[in-house]
């Protein structure tokens, strides 16, 4: 049962269709505000073009380049897919707890969030292409920027809830959201998210106009596909760890005396306030534009840490 | 119709290259993905880099200069990959037919799946020769809409 709840429902393959459709609702949120229509003709309104994207990459030939690690090419794809893969099944979606919910799985979503970032650069330097190389330099700088922020806002709720789980955390929040107490700390989270993913006004080390594909540039077939998929993954992922941290997580304004109905509707609240924040930074991303490596870590040094300092300060306080 | 080919068929992404071009073409070609044409609904991205692009649009006379770089970029795309040329000059030279320095077209140096006519192409023969090249026939106009 335990096993199923992981690979099913709401475990992988259900994180796996939110990520597709996160990367439909992506091109179609850029499109309206582009004035353009977005995917129309792979399914219903577009909505399978990102398994057809996916599908294709997956059947294509593999390339790999003379001068590339080659062992590292071909087993870090998998690698890579799993830090998203296996943090996303620490949020707890249909209740209080996740599906295997550990005293201190905050700390091991912040590992796998850290591992995601190495198997990024190692995947980059792997490919030994110049492109490549500068834009793990580029992620690595930037790394080190959002990295302290990310962690200290992270820490606020862990501080509101006395609690270093997830499930604690969104049962301290079943009276009122953390955002409340913690505004600071949640605006603070959605741009260091941002920067983890490598999206405007942070997509330095991905940037298409000055250094090609960013890291991915070497990459074809079936490891671009994994690739992909986990770049979408990883968006679901730090979309629901702050719907987890400062949105209360699956807890709704109603409460019901049938299980299975109290299941169904937390599934429903959670999904409503995992693609608001979704949507949120995608308008965000589409709005703005590319700020330099320097002009981000003087961001994120002189701006973000001491604001996200202050957050702690002010949460330590109230409690 | 298996789901690898109708993947293939909804998913399509393209990477030009301006080889020796006026720019004319390539302008053309953006104009493609523009709110007023938009092919992205039908599909078609541009990506940066010829490792992950299906399909090759070229534009211009392959001069001397470019022969050898359209050959390296062509031998870095990954099975199935198509090539399409597109412009007068791509054809057969266009206007510098004859000139000592250009060359007379892209199927001197790659093979050619496609070629769209004109100088420049509208972006609609450029859409039309894209779904004709991947799904074999015509758009349906209705499917479109």
């Amino acid at each position: 049962m335990q096993l199923l709840q992981l690979l099913v429902f709401p475990g992988l393959t259900f994180f796996v269709w939110i990520a597709f459709a996160f990367e439909w609702l992506e091109r179609k949120t850029a499109a309206r505000m582009q004035g353009r229509v977005g995917p129309m003709i792979a399914g219903p309104f577009g909505l399978l073009q990102p398994v057809a994207d996916f599908l294709k990459l997956a059947s294509k030939e593999q390339i790999i380049p003379k001068h590339s690690e080659k062992f590292v090419l071909t087993w870090g794809p998998p690698l890579y897919f799993a830090a998203p893969a296996i943090g996303i099944i620490f949020i707890p979606v249909i209740g209080n707890e996740s599906i295997i919910g550990h005293p201190l799985d905050l700390l091991f979503v912040l590992f796998v969030l850290a591992f995601s970032t190495l198997m990024a650069s190692l995947l980059g330097y792997s490919a030994a292409g110049r492109y490549s190389t500068i834009a793990v330099g580029r992620l690595v700088v930037q790394y080190t920027s959002y990295e302290i922020p990310l962690i200290l806002s992270v820490i606020s709720p862990a501080i509101l809830a006395g609690n270093l789980s997830l499930g604690g955390i969104v049962s301290a929040q079943s009276n009122y959201w953390f955002i409340l107490s913690a505004p600071i700390g949640f605006a603070v989270f959605i741009i260091a998210s941002l920067a983890e993913l490598e999206k405007p006004p942070f997509d330095i080390p991905s940037a298409k106009t000055e250094i090609v594909g960013g890291w991915m540039t070497d990459f074809s077939g079936n490891a671009l596909a994994y690739v992909k998929l986990t770049k979408n993954l990883s968006y679901v992922f730090l979309s629901a760890l702050a719907v987890t941290l400062f949105l209360g997580g699956p807890n709704g304004p109603v409460l019901f005396h049938q299980i299975i109905l109290q299941y169904v509707m937390n599934t429903i609240y959670f999904m409503v306030k995992l693609f608001s924040v979704g949507f949120l930074i995608f308008v965000v991303k589409t709005a703005l534009a590319r700020i330099r490596i320097d002009q981000a870590a003087e961001l994120f040094w002189t701006i973000l840490t001491p604001l996200s300092l202050a957050q702690l300060g002010l949460v330590i306080l109230l409690r | 119709m298996t789901l690898k080919d109708w993947a293939r068929k909804k998913s399509i992404w393209v990477f030009d290259v301006n080889a020796a071009s006026c720019n004319g073409c390539d302008i053309e070609i953006l104009d493609a993905f523009t709110p007023r044409y938009d092919v992205e609904r039908i599909g078609v991205v541009l990506v940066p880099s010829p490792r992950h692009a299906d399909v090759l649009l070229v534009t211009g006379t392959v001069n001397a200069m470019m022969k050898d770089r359209l050959k390296t970029i062509y031998e870095q795309m990954s099975e199935p990959k198509y090539v399409v040329a597109v412009g007068a000059c791509a054809l057969g030279g266009g206007v510098y037919k004859g000139c000592y320095n250009v060359g007379h077209g892209v199927d001197k140096v790659i093979p050619v799946n496609l070629y769209i006519p004109g100088c420049p192409p509208r972006p609609e023969a450029i859409i039309f020769g894209i779904l004709k090249l991947v799904t074999g026939e015509p758009p349906d106009p209705k499917e479109e809409e």
